[in-house]
């Protein structure tokens, strides 16, 4: 089978080149977490996958094919990103919003596969109601949820909880962990170790480092906390 | 109300307002006389004033209105920022720089060539116009804030204010008063030439902003989520940037400086409750702006103020309620959100 996202020899762009040459393959939903400092290139690195920032070295592979030379239209149907804030002046509301994922995933839009789509994540009261008059919380939700049925493999997550609370964190979580099951694989970039803790959802972990403290290391679940603080914070 | 009564409630207003504009005026004519001028039965004065006068005047407002409100629909929503407009943005200005380099330059009198007479105006406008949008396009990335945006139009307003003024210096007293006059806005000058072309470009840009709507609406949930949701920036950008300045520039030559229209059309749509989608809100925008014209354009015919004054003293009232939070022109955010 195609692996979902394949990154072979890749190196990131300038200033983020330090992290080193990164490789890795996600097969059909497998998932990935990032972790690293702020400013560490995890922003970088998601916006070299999701083919907006060429690389400077390497190739990402998204379904086998270069994702630097897709087609706009195409990459979006295969691969979503989500990030730490939700849109504050957008006035679409929420079924608006479900609505241009499925355009932008190739698929036609019904009423019906709208309200099932909402129905799954209980959010089907929310279908009126404008993004701009939803809380933070709700508004990412929709944004996570917008995410995932847009993209038909790879979900891209640049600190989706940011800004959340502890519960709209663990909801968060939760949403996420229930597209492993669905087959995309998600890869998703954090500081926040307490966050991922929980995430048992997670197969492997990338923790990204500068050279000065011993470079990138790929790591494989069953993933310790404490391994990951130490190779984030301490001496090396 | 549906929005597609609401549609149909404009719609009405647009034709009583056309219609009242075309019959009634300060010639006195009588209803058989002007109906059989209408028709082309007779071919005296009452003729020439209905089709060589009132008719490319209505056709005249009835565009511009549409062309500027589409335009102000397309800059607030391109930058996410209900404040953008081309007056506010310096669009204006720099057409109208581009006008008085035309005007005041080589001598031709502002507003009142026929026909193609006009080519050389309207291509300064449009020049001036285009300039703006494309240093909008180059420096926009740069702008951290969104008080930014609206500074820079300011500035550009100022840098262009300044420039005109060192030409009208220059310039003979027959030009000059030609010049102020078309600053102050009017639908007067219109023919049949201005009105196939503006409704050429409106048309065109109306089409084009329904069959890409999707991408207006994905722009609006950030650039980063449009991007990966498959717009492609790059050409998004410009040709949102040209088909706005394109349309207030040419608007500009032909009726000056037109101030608040590309600003307020997509305000009272608004508050007429209708929002969101760029497919919703494309029809209520044009035929506002039609609207809005034709009662400025009323206004102007029926107590002899410049249209200008007329839209600024509807426009600016509604931008000031925008901004205090107050009234139908509020904005609608989730409490906490607010500052």
């Amino acid at each position: 089978m195609t692996p979902h996202i394949a990154v072979r020899n890749l190196t990131l762009r300038r200033p983020e080149q330090g992290v080193g040459t990164l490789d890795f393959v996600l097969e059909p939903g497998q998932n990935l977490v990032v972790l690293g400092r702020n400013g560490s290139g995890k922003s970088t690195l998601l916006r070299t996958l999701a083919g907006l920032l060429p690389p400077q070295l390497g190739t990402v592979e998204l379904m086998g094919q270069d994702v630097h030379a897709m087609a706009t239209r195409r990459r979006a149907a295969l691969m979503a990103l989500a990030a730490s804030t939700p849109p504050r002046e957008t006035a679409l509301n929420v079924r608006e919003v479900l609505g241009l994922a499925f355009e932008a995933s190739g698929r036609t839009v019904t009423s019906k596969a709208l309200d099932a789509a909402l129905e799954a994540q209980g959010m089907l009261d929310w279908g009126g109601l404008r993004l701009s008059e939803l809380s933070d919380g709700m508004a990412q939700r929709v944004m996570l949820l917008r995410a995932f049925e847009q993209s038909g493999a790879v979900i891209l997550l640049d600190e989706p909880t940011a800004f959340l609370d502890v519960v709209g964190r663990a909801e968060a979580m939760a949403d996420i962990g229930r597209w492993k099951d669905n087959g995309r694989s998600v890869i998703l970039a954090t500081h926040d170790l307490e966050a991922v803790e929980q995430a048992e959802w997670a197969d492997r972990w990338l923790v990204l480092r500068p050279p000065s403290a011993g470079g990138s290391v790929m790591m494989v679940t069953p993933f310790k906390a404490s391994e990951a603080r130490r190779l984030l914070t301490g001496p090396v | 109300m549906s929005p597609t009564r609401i549609k149909g409630v404009l719609s009405a207003l647009l034709v009583l307002l056309f219609m009242g504009g075309l019959f009634f005026g300060p010639a006195g004519l009588g209803w058989s006389e002007q109906w059989d001028a209408l028709l082309g039965r007779e071919q005296g004065m009452a003729h020439t004033i209905i089709w060589s006068l009132r008719l490319p005047r209505l056709c005249t407002a009835l565009l511009a209105g549409a062309a500027l409100g589409l335009s102000g629909l397309m800059m607030q929503t391109y930058f996410r920022n209900a404040l953008a407009g081309p007056s506010v943005l310096g669009v204006t200005s720099g057409a109208t720089l581009g006008v008085a380099m035309v005007a005041l330059g080589t001598g031709a009198v502002a507003g009142s060539a026929d026909g193609w007479g006009m080519a050389p105006q309207v291509v300064g406008a449009l020049s001036g116009g285009g300039l703006v949008m494309v240093l909008l396009g180059l420096v926009m990335g740069r702008f951290r804030s969104r008080t930014a945006l609206l500074i820079f139009g300011l500035m550009v307003g100022y840098l262009t204010g300044a420039m005109v003024t060192v030409l009208q210096a220059g310039a003979d007293a027959g030009a000059l008063q030609a010049f102020v006059h078309w600053g102050m806005g009017s639908f007067a000058h219109g023919n049949g030439l201005s009105c196939a072309v503006m409704a050429l470009a409106t048309a065109l840009a109306a089409l084009w902003s329904l069959r890409d709507g999707s991408s207006f609406d994905m722009w609006t949930l950030g650039t980063l989520a449009a991007r990966t949701m498959g717009v492609d920036e790059r050409k998004f950008t410009w040709t949102v940037l040209g088909t706005a300045g394109a349309l207030a520039g040419l608007v500009t030559a032909w009726c000056g400086p037109v101030a608040f229209l590309g600003l307020a059309t997509p305000h009272l749509v608004r508050a007429m409750g209708i929002r969101g989608r760029m497919a919703v809100m494309l029809v209520p925008v044009l035929l506002t702006g039609g609207v809005l014209a034709l009662l400025a354009d009323g206004v102007v015919r029926w107590m002899g103020v410049p249209l200008n004054a007329v839209l600024s003293l509807v426009g600016a009232p509604v931008v000031l309620l925008f901004i205090l939070g107050k009234g139908p022109f509020a904005r609608r955010t989730h409490s906490a959100n607010r500052p």
